[in-house]
């Protein structure tokens, strides 16, 4: 074999050098362990104690938040931890761009002297006598079998990972029966609910939603209560408290009537005995997947409780501020619930419930995905979505047209019908704008709406040739409700505004019959009973005036508490939630 | 729903005055009484991003790398260009957009009709795979920002077994595999989400990568280039195209003296040694071994795509679609008690459950079309690699393994033949 | 197999695979060729927070950037006040933004300026949140294109869950809000 004649320049050992080389490589890299170490524990730290979200913190923020008045102890307190947490957050971020240098360039001085280390010890090439024939076939003969014994391992692995972890996925058929699955321990199956829900003559006899059947604010029953007295307890059947707050107004069906309730913490559902007032049982809501956990923040004049509920039948629907949406049965036991979300608009979830055969429809106005649902009231199943171009704070009214079943929406510029069977657009008129909270009425042919600031539109509809038609018939701009909705009665239509004004209007032209200021302002809505008008103003006295083409008041009971919800009208009684308490009005009730 | 505008009634004024339906903008624009003049919005625009000038500069690294090695044999001269690339590409560009990742974007762009490439993503994909099919991986010696810092810290490397190289250098046709797999079902850019090196270069990466990113360098002390070797998606395809260079660097300016002194040289196992004449097993038994390997492989081929198919729900998990909908549906089955940032979005969207579950569908069906060919593939590796160590070489000298060899140079020191040319050059100097 | 058989065959199969290579990519990009940034759209942004935590920088290149023309220059400021804020003034106890990154300038009577210190800004979203929740929104997160290092897979865009992050081109790298002039408000 024939051997080099002289060592080339590569290879030429400098062992001196080479140990001061390595010395230096030793301390340059024990530094930049130590860095290093150093950079991770404070990461690891950082992270763990996340200073920009001190839970600390908020917590005494929202304390601060909470107590009335300025507590100047608290606030030293949360400016001095403010302080610190700002500290060690900027503290660590220069912490880890220093680090980060000066591990780089210790990293670079380790390199550079391991490097010449390296060089100044070299190994110079030193062969074995003799290349190994067998090794060379041996090799081989591994190598074949490590890559079959590799392939099989991978063939192997995938099966067992494809067999051990099934997804979790359900089928598209699955998709429905899964949503029955959420339901209570024997769901009933939708066909046959299907069929035991109420027919729209039924539900007039009720009061299934927010203003009544149909939600326009119109009551079945001609006869209720025309005196009361809250001071003598006069014409007050029962009166209970109400356990939790919220601004949605009661329903009953039959003898049974529901309201909820909400905090911060719970959510609940009251039944309670028309009859007696006896609470009959109440249930909170358990949290469903996608219950948002701290609760959104709410408007105070949103609260968690807003919408009210809707009655179908057997079945209580029930929505609150955190977007959790459920179905009770009268005798409470959970028939489904999930979150549907909570909308992206500055006030949460205030628009009301409302059902018709096997849908409930849910008003979901997020600001950029405004929408209307349809879910099987059995269910709780998306039948279908509409999707709107505005929002509002109105409610769904649900009217029977001459030419069909008709949902009417109120939005921040337009009034909007879509058909409850497919959530088509049947028609859109202009004739809204501002932030819209009265929510539509009804008359024979004519939708009305009205908000403040803007205007009182009448839609008619008609249908020349087999296809429907609206036109906006007439406006009305003078005064003008801002949270009470309107009423109507074959003839007339009336508005309450928040300054106490009341304003009767003819259906056919627009004109104006009568008007009427009474002292206080109105929130809870007029509803027509038979030949009278009832509306409750924010201090709780109740006026009653005649449909007739003029002002006849008829009487102005007093509750004196406030009241925002609109009470419910059926066959002799008024069901009241003024603030604090639930109120049975009935003509010989109490003494 | 009473009484809820208490508190905006205030404001309802200002409302109308902005007369608008977008509820976001709630508050008119104020009409300023003194000679208020509005800021101008700080919107500075994008420093260099890949432009031309990088790709020049690639160009020509790449020709100066391979003069260096194939003209000049020059150990000191690739290993500063190793350097330069670091500075560069690494500190200075940031190590993006890399050959390595442009290749999930020129892949993307072949793949969907829909997406522009950049010209410069095309070039830098484009440029070293053309160096190595005349030069070699010259892109691997010294320009590619990943590779220079491998070398660099490759101080000690010491071989391993050429058994475990090559069971190892399976690694990256399955991650160039599941990366196409990826790249064309939607799924994202693999190379890019897991570069471990990138984040030394940024001076900022999560830190599992970082991690990572350490542990690779600090072993790449004593195992030379373990990116490169063992995982590495774009060597594939620089092997495949360096399989055929027209010139490739070599051990031996000139003629191989079978000194064996290169022996060791080579600390990525990219040396072949001479192969003996004699086989353990008679040529008719070796041929029949071969022919017995041939008939596998259609075989091989056909297990790896059944099994590509079978794994299709696993590899479908690399979906964001499928990660989402599999987490919503074990929600809604009640097996979580919480929610993930992402179910909360899709909850507030305006997509319907049913709407996510057939857009995972889709996906799946995807998958499922696709990953058989990500199985057909591996098996084709696989069957390669078994057909090739089955037939008996003839090779006298010690040759560098083109497919394996990155051109590093590291070996030209070592061969005590003395370059003709270069003698006669000093000569004259 | 003579040497030069080989060879010939070798010359074949790089010709093929040079030709093979440069079709493939002509046809890719052949059409207009545009350097394209990452952005994201505060439309679509729902404030998870993680635009803080997801960029590879550390602070992260997404920052808060103020849109004065549609901004209602409030006294109360829902982007710039804790909720239920006792005070409106530059108090710990009162201030939302975490490192104190917005200023508070008085203009004129009720009006206040209020601007992003961008050094500071680690783009949490919280005041976009409160700005959005009970303001104009003209307080939105946008990706500072000076600082973005326009990795290929931007990691935030992986993990934003509503895909709000997009690529668009380099010479309108931002998706900015406005108010056209006299007319509603649009974006």
């Amino acid at each position: 074999m024939p051997k080099p004649k002289n060592i080339k320049r590569e290879f030429v050992p400098h062992q001196a050098a080479g140990r001061v080389a390595m010395g230096v490589a030793t301390v340059a890299g024990v530094f930049s362990l130590i860095v290093c170490v150093l950079l991770v524990t404070n990461y690891l730290q950082v992270r763990a104690t996340a200073p920009l979200d001190n839970p600390e913190l908020l917590q005494l923020r929202k304390t601060l938040a909470e107590t009335p008045g300025m507590d100047e102890a608290l606030v030293k307190h949360i400016r001095a931890l403010d302080l610190l947490s700002r500290k060690a957050f900027f503290t660590s971020q220069a912490y880890l761009r220093m680090g980060g240098r000066l591990l780089l360039a210790g990293a670079a001085v380790f390199l550079v002297a391991f490097r010449l280390a390296a060089r100044w010890n070299p190994k110079p090439p030193a062969p074995q006598a003799g290349p190994d024939e067998g090794a060379y076939w041996s090799t081989i003969a591994r190598s074949k079998e490590l890559v079959s014994g590799i392939a099989v391992i991978l063939v192997l692995v995938s099966l067992t990972a494809a067999y051990l972890t099934p997804s979790g996925l359900p089928s598209p058929a699955q998709v429905s029966m899964l949503s029955q699955e959420r339901g209570s321990e024997a769901p009933p199956s939708a066909a046959s609910v299907a069929a035991d829900f109420p027919t729209w003559e039924e539900m007039q006899r009720q009061w299934p939603s927010f203003r009544g059947p149909g939600g326009i604010g119109v009551a079945h029953y001609t006869t209720a209560p025309t005196q009361w007295d809250a001071d003598t307890g006069t014409g007050i059947r029962w009166k209970v408290e109400v356990p939790s707050p919220g601004f949605n107004s009661p329903v009953v069906w039959d003898d049974r009537l529901f309201i909820s309730g909400a905090t911060e913490h719970v959510r609940e559902v009251y039944c309670y005995d028309t009859d007696t007032g006896a609470l009959l049982w109440r249930q909170a809501l358990p949290p469903f997947p996608g219950t948002p956990e701290p609760p959104p923040q709410v408007s105070e004049d949103t609260g968690y409780a807003a919408p009210t509920m809707a009655l179908h039948g057997e079945y209580a629907f029930v929505i609150f501020g955190t977007g959790d949406l459920a179905c009770f049965d009268f005798d409470g036991s959970l028939v489904w619930g999930r979150n549907i979300g909570v909308p992206d608009n500055h006030y949460g979830h205030s628009s009301s419930l409302i059902a018709l055969e096997d849908k409930l429809f849910v008003q979901f106005d997020d600001k950029r995905a405004p929408r209307l649902l349809a879910l099987d009231a059995a269910t709780g199943a998306e039948v279908w979505v509409a999707t709107r171009k505005d929002i509002s704070w109105a409610s769904p009214a649900c009217v029977r047209t001459p030419f069909g079943f008709e949902l009417i929406l109120a939005s921040e510029r337009d009034v909007d019908a879509y058909a409850p069977d497919t959530g088509t657009l049947l028609w859109t008129q202009p004739g809204l704008d501002g932030e819209v909270a009265p929510s539509p009425t009804f008359s024979g042919n004519t939708v009305f709406v009205a908000n403040e600031y803007a205007m009182a539109t009448a839609v008619r509809l008609s249908a020349p040739d087999n296809a429907v038609k609206s036109e906006i018939a007439w406006q009305w701009e003078d005064s003008l409700p801002e949270v009470a909705s309107p009423t109507s009665s074959d003839e007339y239509f009336y508005i309450a505004t928040s300054m106490g004004e009341v304003v009767c209007l003819d259906v056919e032209r627009g004109e104006m019959v009568w008007t009427y200021e009474f002292d206080q302002g109105f929130y809870s809505s007029p509803i027509r009973v038979g030949e009278r008008v009832y509306v409750t103003d924010t201090e709780g006295t109740t006026h009653i005036f005649g449909t007739g083409p003029a002002f006849e008041l008829i009487g102005a009971p007093q509750l004196s508490e406030p009241v925002f919800a609109t009470p419910a009208y059926l066959d002799g009684r008024i069901y009241v939630r003024t603030q604090q308490h639930l109120v049975c009005l009935e003509e010989n009730g109490g003494n | 729903m009473k009484g809820l505008k208490r508190f905006v009634s205030v404001l309802a004024v200002l409302v109308v005055f902005s007369c608008d339906g977008e509820a976001q903008f709630r508050f008119p624009m104020p009409e300023f009484e003194s000679d208020y003049r509005q800021p101008e919005m700080y919107t500075p625009p994008p420093g260099r991003t890949n432009d031309l000038m990088d790709v020049a500069v690639l160009a020509g690294a790449l020709g100066v790398g391979a003069w260096l090695v194939l003209k000049r044999r020059s150990r000191p001269g690739v290993f500063l260009l190793t350097v330069f690339s670091l500075i560069y590409f690494g500190f200075w560009r940031q190590g993006c957009v890399c050959p390595i990742g442009s290749m999930q974007n020129v892949a993307e762009g072949i793949l969907d009709a829909n997406v522009v490439v950049p010209m410069a993503i095309v070039a830098f994909f484009l440029l070293p795979l053309l160096f190595a099919l005349f030069f070699g991986r010259v892109f691997c010696a010294g320009v590619c920002p990943l590779g220079a810092l491998q070398e660099l810290v490759a101080v000690r490397p010491v071989a391993l077994p050429q058994a475990a190289d090559r069971v190892l250098g399976l690694i990256p046709y399955l991650y160039l595999g599941v990366t196409v797999l990826s790249v064309s079902t939607g799924a994202g850019f693999l190379i890019c989400r897991y570069d471990p090196f990138v984040g030394f270069f940024r001076q900022g990466a999560s830190f599992n990568l970082l991690m990572a990113g350490g542990i690779l360098l600090l072993l790449g002390l004593y195992i030379g280039r373990p990116y490169c070797r063992y995982l590495c998606p774009y060597g594939v395809l620089l092997g495949w195209m360096s399989r055929f260079a027209k010139w490739h660097a070599r051990i031996t300016p000139t003629e191989c003296i079978q000194c064996r002194l290169c022996e060791d040289a080579c600390p990525y196992g990219a040396i072949n040694t001479p192969a003996p004449e004699e086989a353990p097993i008679s040529p008719r038994e070796g041929t029949r071994r071969l022919g017995k390997t041939l008939f596998l492989a259609p075989v091989i081929v056909a297990l790896g795509a059944l099994t590509g198919m079978m794994a299709h729900d696993v590899l479908a998990r690399l979906h964001p679609t499928i990660q989402l909908a599999e987490r919503v549906a074990a929600e809604e089955r009640g097996y979580f008690s919480d929610v993930t940032l992402e179910s909360e979005a899709f909850r507030a969207s305006r997509t319907t459950l049913a709407e996510l579950y057939a857009a995972a569908h889709a996906v799946r069906a995807d998958f499922k079309r696709k990953s058989p060919w990500l199985g057909a593939f591996l098996g084709l590796v696989v069957a390669w690699k078994l057909v090739a160590l089955s037939i008996k070489r003839k090779r006298v000298d010690y040759e560098v393994d083109r497919v394996a060899c990155v051109s590093c140079a590291r070996c030209f020191p070592y061969c005590p033949v003395e370059d003709e040319d270069a003698k006669t050059q000093k000569h004259k100097a | 197999m003579s040497v030069k058989g080989q060879i010939g065959r070798r010359d074949f199969i790089r010709a093929a695979a040079a030709l093979g290579i440069g079709g493939g990519i002509w046809k890719t990009a052949a059409r207009e060729p545009g350097s394209m940034v990452w952005q994201l759209d505060p439309q679509q942004c729902v404030q998870c927070g993680r635009c803080a935590t997801h960029c590879v920088l550390n602070p992260s290149a997404v920052k808060c950037v103020h849109s004065y023309p549609i901004c209602g220059y409030c006294d109360l400021c829902g982007g710039y006040l804790q909720p239920g804020a006792k005070k409106r003034d530059t108090g710990a106890e009162n201030e939302l933004c975490p490192v104190s990154a917005i200023t508070r300038t008085f203009i004129e009577p009720p009006f206040f300026q209020y601007t992003i210190d961008e050094d500071l800004c680690v783009g949490c979203a919280k005041c976009v949140k409160g700005c959005g929740l009970f303001g104009n929104g003209s307080l939105y997160l946008q990706i500072k294109q000076d600082l973005c290092v326009h990795c290929n897979e931007c990691a935030i865009a992986r993990a934003c869950p509503a895909e709000a992050f997009q690529r668009i081109p380099a010479e309108q790298a931002y998706l900015l809000k406005t108010r056209p002039e006299g007319g509603p408000a649009q974006t």
